[in-house]
């Protein structure tokens, strides 16, 4: 249980996807300008990791060596496609604020990290635990990018205004650099917090 | 040989599982856009909408909004323009059987976060409302027209006076007539 627990609370902070090993960045700073956003893209990546990393781990044996790649792409490729479609079927606004960022799940080499490193190698159980503590790490990290720069850019969050409408916001968070900045700011913070913590 | 199996399987498998999902959503996906679209023209008309009737022309489209009378209140037409500062911006303008605006919403653009997107904004659009094709010079006051331009967004302004006044023209030159009713 324990080992469980390890694997599915690392992904959280300190083997986090996005703040640690800068994985799957092209969503990170592109579609983290609202927090409904970055938690949408965070949700529909979570499904597709699990979905991936439970078929990988029960077909890696039957799969040899030199197609494994190919199919692993295969099986994201699939569970994005029925994300995509379930998101334009039930969620239009989302599908409207996430478009073409779906799709490009399929090469968020966070995904196809996973199944190279964990899911092909470990059993059912573990890998879906994996998936979870993975994906959630990486929603994490979009929704507090995406509540920042949200909160700086546009002065509201989850679409709830907090200032006037006339306040001067600090747009530069809304627009592309401003990920780049919150992000690296974010990380500053965290390394600096961890260096604290190992200096004692 | 079995690297070829087992990818064709792969293929196959994926293949089947798409086909499933791609029949279960068509129907929802068709129904949420209309849904959408209805939205949207619920949004510029102040009246409460009945009924909805499109009216497809050459060029455009054009929906006709009838309250629970039967009476014609309002017709929305799709406009756009390609002279955003990233490219096309569409919009559905709204307006009154006599011609004038009601309102417009953005339903496409790739104009700047925090600046051009500011033209979807009711502090924008207010200004628009009961315009019509004639009394009003379509330019913004920069280029000595009748719309006050967004400070830091003028070309955004801009096409959005040019789609507003394609949306009335279209009304003019296509819509057809209805006599009688």
């Amino acid at each position: 249980m324990n080992e469980a627990l390890n694997i599915l609370t690392r992904g959280f902070v300190r083997e986090n996807p996005v703040t640690k090993m800068l994985l799957g960045l092209c969503p990170v700073l592109a579609v983290t300008t609202s927090a409904i956003n970055g938690l949408g893209m965070g949700l529909a990546t979570t499904f597709v990791l699990l979905g991936s990393n439970v078929v990988i781990s029960l077909t890696a044996k039957a799969i040899p060596d030199t197609v494994r790649i190919p199919s692993f792409v295969l099986v994201i490729a699939t569970f994005v496609t029925i994300v995509d479609l379930l998101i334009k079927a039930y969620s239009p606004e989302l599908n409207q604020a996430l478009g073409i960022f779906i799709p490009l799940i399929v090469v968020n080499c966070m995904i196809l990290g996973r199944a190279e490193a964990f899911a092909s190698r470990s059993g059912i159980w573990y890998s879906m635990i994996d998936a979870i503590g993975m994906g959630l790490g990486f929603t994490l990290a979009l929704l507090v990018l995406s509540a920042f720069r949200e909160i700086l850019g546009s002065g509201t969050i989850f679409n709830i205004p907090l200032v006037g409408e006339d306040v001067n916001t600090i747009l530069v968070f809304a627009l592309p650099p401003g990920a780049f900045a919150g992000l690296g700011l974010i990380i500053a913070g965290l390394n600096a917090l961890e260096k604290k913590k190992g200096g004692k | 040989m079995r690297p070829i199996i087992t990818l064709t399987l792969v293929g196959l498998i994926a293949a089947s599982l798409l086909a499933i999902v791609d029949d279960m959503t068509r129907n929802p996906i068709a129904l949420a856009k209309a849904e959408m679209k209805r939205k949207a023209i619920e949004q510029i008309f102040p009246f409460a909408i009945d009924s909805l009737k499109q009216v497809e022309t050459e060029k455009t489209k054009f929906y006709e909004a009838y309250d629970k009378t039967g009476t014609l209140k309002g017709i929305a037409v799709e406009s756009a323009t390609t002279l955003g500062y990233s490219g096309k911006i569409e919009i559905l303008l709204g307006v009154s059987p006599a011609k004038k605006i009601f309102d417009y919403k953005v339903v496409y653009h790739l104009e700047t976060p925090g600046l051009g997107d500011k033209i979807d904004k009711p502090r924008f659009k207010e200004q628009f409302r009961e315009r019509a094709l004639e009394g009003t010079t379509w330019k913004v006051k920069k280029d000595g027209g009748d719309i006050d331009e967004l400070t830091a967004a003028t070309i955004s302004s801009r096409a959005v006076t040019d789609a507003v006044e394609r949306g009335l023209r279209y009304i003019n030159e296509q819509y057809p007539k209805h006599e009688g009713k």
